[in-house]
């Protein structure tokens, strides 16, 4: 082992350094100009500059497994996959933060600094093979998060909802901390590898302190992605952030994280069983968290009439959806089985990631018009108005409830199919019939949308980047859904690589 | 070909939508109808009835390593269906056009992506192709209900949809499951969604035992179609989503959204598992003579027409549930002969009363009476009807009923009794209806002078006429249109224990499905072997 960092490790993390040197222009500029806030839209352009650099880096890297920094950090197919969800989520993130920030903040290159921020995070939680750097990760990612959620200067829901993610954050990230000294206790180390590698022989074992520390890191996971008992702050968060950044929470964030728990999950030795398979209990539990999440969040769903607390509480379900494809890769007997699932959870968050944006993309254009918080009741005769933004809407909606040939549809499929691969029938079976409560959901909005006369008439004001933002993920949801093959297949090989 | 048809009025779907003027779209979406239809009857000159083999094959890998395939043909089965789809548009246009007044651009694309998912679904071999296309059905349906449907249509749109949508994710459920069998048992080691593949299963099956999986998957499938059908107990989307639905709405609904359900059983359940269907089979005859009787008479009592139509199709898709599970020739070909019946004869009953609801916006039967005297040509052309319905000989449903009783008789005496009482009250509530709303005292609207009643201009008429001719042509003359369908009928009933199908193209040349060229396993495989190499050095 050696001290020295060469070029390999900075070009590992060359996409993050990106990601910062572009999101300290701005800021610095607006230092070196006594304090004058730069024109938002150069800010945007250096922004989106540094994003697209970090996507072309992480392009340009992948294909080869590397690690980097002692074997901290690890490039594989997964880092590439997770990297572009998440830089894509973000891209569009700002361009919806764009349009908002007329009227949302005049500081708006500090919001953007803290986004990016935010992202190098996520790039650190989806490349980290280590849990201590995990930590790092998920530390760097929330505390710009706090930040973001309070800057919204309109809403005043903003500072409480700043408030209660932030303690929450803070108890669920320090139980997290330390189940990694647990494991540190049990284990001997906190590089993935090396728990991997001995979390079969202290499962047989029945070493008390490693499930202890195992359930609390897991823990500290189920609250960023809000999986049920842990979800309770996503939907007051979610209402309280503006909407740019609730769009950033709902999709780079739960993408990043689910990464991070996949790679928690991986296979130690790639010709045997997964490891935790020596403890069924591990399964069951983790099998009714995710029947539960499907469930609540779906459920709560129902009643809610705030266009955004819906779009929570979706996503809450959606995590349930998302744990069953982690439950997959983690408890699949062969290496192959587990790597093909956990394509299929890329799969999965990315459709999902496409779907939530363009949703709240369209939240974000209508709740300025309307001047309070977008009701479903808000969306009446929207299709006479606007039919452009109601299509849109109205295709997003269908493929998240799941209709062919929409993408969301053919992520669902593949993450039931790879449920039912590993006969986990029951997983299937109720993730079925929680999609079934949410079509009613789903619909109300179509409903409101196409099926009611309006009431009052709202003048649009303009908004070119999040309609446009809008209209693209719709388009999106069909062509992916169609040409799915050959993404899922793409997606694949180089997850693959991580042999 | 096929996918001309099936994709030809997604054309004609945005051609309406981008039109410039709003008066140009009924014109135009009944000319484009029209020749869709003209053009969908070439397929009896290319279709080949002297082979079971499905034909017309077009075949494209689509997700080469799921083994899914965008694979589209036609046999006896599913031709009529088709035509019966591209028959009735231009109809249903033509009848719809003074009833729909807003948004009718949107209106006539609905029309036109549901037809192409209807069709899709009639002609997709290949269980996941179907499954898109039997979903996105309910898209533009959901629409036609919600958008121009009655009073409560919010309510039977969403009911319809959730009903229907909870049927086939089950049956989504049982396609992934037989797509990892088809995996573990095929030669070819390939998981695959193609029905001519998975016919070759031979799934494993415990009579008398609920949990196995020919037993569950056979309930799954039947669920979904079962909803769609809708047999008794599960009918309940049904009524409300007819009565609440535009004629046209109802029109398409009845004649060939209904049929999907009744089709899926014939193409995928029957056929991929027969024991099961063989072991069950008396589940289906006895719900569907509940559905005859209990449609009946619930259909009796109903004060308000279309909703006596929407039990009567629970009744008379009762029948053809009763047919197809006989399990025998007779039953099936009758079911089949039926479900073209139904289209036409309940799509017609639907129009004729769409024709009186726009004159009157009533469709109470007690307000009416004595309407014989005040619209003559519409009391012959609906006592024609009438007469289709109650099948009454020498109209089309004469023969399809007769066909599946005697069917029914020969699997089951006991069952084939009981159906026969249902033909009884079926000419009850039909004929009784008819002396209450055209004979007898003249009635509140009918003798209204305000408003005096217009007998039906030459528009209707001329909607009318194609299928008043069907009705006869169906009943007079059976064979032209039974000859099609005779030979894939009577091998899918022999063979039905080891059913296989050839499948030939558009030049009568065998197809053969290629393997797809890269499939994920074997590329995991690859890795695996790569793995144990590096292991053993």
């Amino acid at each position: 082992m050696t001290n020295l960092i060469t070029l390999r490790d900075i070009l590992v993390i060359s996409p993050m350094i990106a990601l910062l040197v572009m999101s300290l222009i701005p800021v610095l500029m607006k230092v070196f100009s006594d304090n004058k806030e730069p024109k938002p839209f150069v800010t945007v352009v250096y922004a989106l500059l540094g994003v697209i650099l970090a996507a072309g880096l992480t392009l340009s890297l992948a294909g080869i497994k590397q690690t980097a920094f002692s074997e901290a950090l690890v490039f594989d197919g997964m880092a590439v996959w997770g990297s572009l969800i998440v830089l894509f989520s973000g891209a569009f993130a700002l361009m919806l933060a764009f349009d908002h920030v007329e009227t949302d903040s005049k500081q708006f290159s500090e919001q953007c600094f803290l986004m990016l921020g935010s992202m190098i995070g996520m790039l650190i939680l989806i490349l980290s093979n280590d849990l201590l750097v995990t930590f790092l990760g998920i530390e760097m990612m929330s505390l710009c998060l706090y930040i973001l959620v309070a800057l919204s200067r309109e809403e005043v829901l903003s500072k409480e909802a700043s408030f209660k993610y932030f303690i929450l954050g803070s108890f669920a990230s320090a139980i997290f901390l330390y189940g990694i000294a647990l494991l540190y206790g049990t284990v001997g180390g906190t590089s993935l590898p090396v728990v991997a590698a001995k979390t079969g022989e202290l499962l047989t074992n029945h070493n008390q302190l490693f499930y202890i520390g195992m359930a609390m890191v897991i823990l500290g996971f189920a609250f960023k992605v809000s999986v049920f008992p842990f979800h309770s702050w996503t939907p007051d968060v979610y209402q309280g952030a503006s909407t740019p950044i609730t769009a950033f929470m709902a999709t780079a964030v739960k993408a990043a994280t689910f990464i991070a728990i996949l790679r928690l999950f991986q296979h130690a030795d790639p010709s045997g069983p997964s490891a935790f398979l020596a403890e069924p209990k591990f399964l069951t539990v983790l099998s009714w968290l995710a029947v539960l999440t499907m469930m609540v969040g779906n459920a709560a769903a129902v009643i809610q009439n705030n266009f955004k607390r819906i779009l929570a509480y979706s996503s809450i379900s959606h995590s349930g959806y998302l744990l069953v494809g982690v439950i997959t890769a983690g408890f699949a007997p062969r290496i192959e089985s587990s790597l093909a699932a956990s394509t299929v959870v890329l799969f999965y968050l990315f459709s999902y990631s496409l779907m939530t944006i363009g949703a709240f993309a369209l939240v974000a254009i209508l709740e300025k018009q309307v001047g309070h918080s977008l009701t479903v009741d808000d969306l009446k005769g929207l299709s006479t108005r606007n039919p452009v933004l109601a299509g849109s809407l109205a295709l997003i909606l269908f493929s998240l409830a799941g209709v062919p040939p929409s993408v969301g549809f053919f992520a669902k499929f593949s993450l039931f199919g790879s449920a039912i691969e590993q006969d986990l029938y029951w997983l299937a079976f109720w993730g079925v019939l929680s999609s079934v409560i949410a079509v009613y959901y789903y619909l109300r909005p179509v409903v409101a949308m196409y099926m009611s006369e309006s009431t009052e008439r709202i003048e649009l004001q303009d908004g070119f980047l999040t309609r446009m933002a809008l209209v693209l993920t719709a388009i999106a949801t069909v062509v992916f859904g169609l040409a799915s093959s050959p993404v899922l297949q793409f997606v694949s090989e180089s997850v693959l690589n991580r042999l | 070909m096929l996918s001309l048809i099936v994709f030809l009025p997604l054309l004609a779907a945005l051609i309406v939508a981008v039109l410039p003027k709003e008066s140009w779209v009924r014109p135009t979406a009944f000319a484009l109808a029209a020749l869709q239809f003209l053009f969908s009857l070439m397929l009896l000159s290319k279709y080949d009835p002297s082979t079971p083999a499905l034909q017309l094959v077009e075949f494209v890998p689509w997700v080469p390593a799921l083994g899914i395939s965008y694979f589209l043909g036609i046999d006896g089965i599913s031709l009529w269906l088709v035509l019966l789809t591209t028959f009735l548009l231009p109809v249903v246009i033509a009848g719809s056009w003074t009833a729909i007044d807003k948004r009718s651009k949107l209106f006539h694309a609905s029309l036109f992506v549901l037809q192409t998912a209807m069709l899709g679904s009639f002609v997709a071999m290949d269980l996941v192709l179907f499954y898109v296309f039997f979903e996105l059905s309910l898209v533009p349906m959901y629409f036609i209900v919600g958008i121009w449907g009655g009073a409560r249509r919010i309510y039977a749109t969403m009911k319809f949809f959730i009903y229907t949508m909870l049927g086939s994710l089950l049956m989504l459920l049982a396609i992934i499951y037989l797509m990892f069998t088809a995996q573990e048992v095929l030669p070819s080691r390939q998981m695959t969604a193609n029905i001519l593949e998975l016919y070759k299963l031979d799934i494993p099956f415990i009579a008398g035992q609920f949990l196995n999986p020919q037993t569950l998957l056979f309930f799954a499938f039947s669920a979904a179609f079962a909803i769609k059908v809708p047999m008794f107990p599960v009918h309940t989307w049904l009524p409300d989503a007819h009565v609440e639905a535009p004629t046209p709405g109802s029109v398409v609904l009845a004649g060939v959204m209904l049929k999907m359900g009744s089709y899926g059983f014939l193409r995928f359940v029957i056929p991929l598992f027969p024991e099961a269907a063989e072991h069950y089979a008396w589940i289906f005859l006895f719900l569907g003579v509940v559905g005859i009787l209990y449609g009946a008479l619930v259909a009796m009592v109903q004060p308000d027409i279309k909703k006596l139509v929407a039990y009567s199709s629970v009744s008379h898709m009762g029948y053809v549930m009763m047919g197809l599970f006989a399990l025998n020739t007779y039953g099936v070909t009758g079911s089949l002969y039926q479900m073209l019946n139904h289209g036409v004869s309940t799509g017609a009953l639907f129009l004729l009363v769409g024709m009186i609801y726009e004159r009157t916006h009533s469709r109470d039967i007690d307000k009416y009476g004595g309407l014989a005297k005040v619209m003559p040509i519409y009391t012959i052309l609906f006592f024609i009807v009438t007469l289709s319905s109650i099948a009454v000989p020498m109209t089309n449903g004469f023969v399809g009923e007769f066909l599946i009783l005697l069917g029914s008789f020969q699997a089951s005496k006991f069952f084939g009794i009981w159906a026969v009482l249902g033909v009884i009250l079926g000419a009850v509530y039909m004929l009784w209806m008819f002396k209450r709303v055209f004979f007898g005292q003249a009635g509140e609207l009918v003798e209204d002078e305000k408003h005096p009643l217009h007998d039906l201009g030459f528009r209707e008429i001329a909607v009318m006429a194609p299928l008043i001719v069907l009705i006869f042509w169906m009943g007079l003359l059976p064979n032209h249109f039974l000859k099609y369908s005779k030979v894939s009928i009577e091998h899918l009933v022999e063979t039905k224990d080891a059913y296989q199908l050839a499948a030939l193209d558009s030049e009568g040349r065998t197809v053969v499905f290629e393997l797809p060229a890269k499939p994920i396993r074997s590329a995991v495989e690859n890795v695996t072997t790569r793995v144990a190499g590096v292991e053993a050095k």
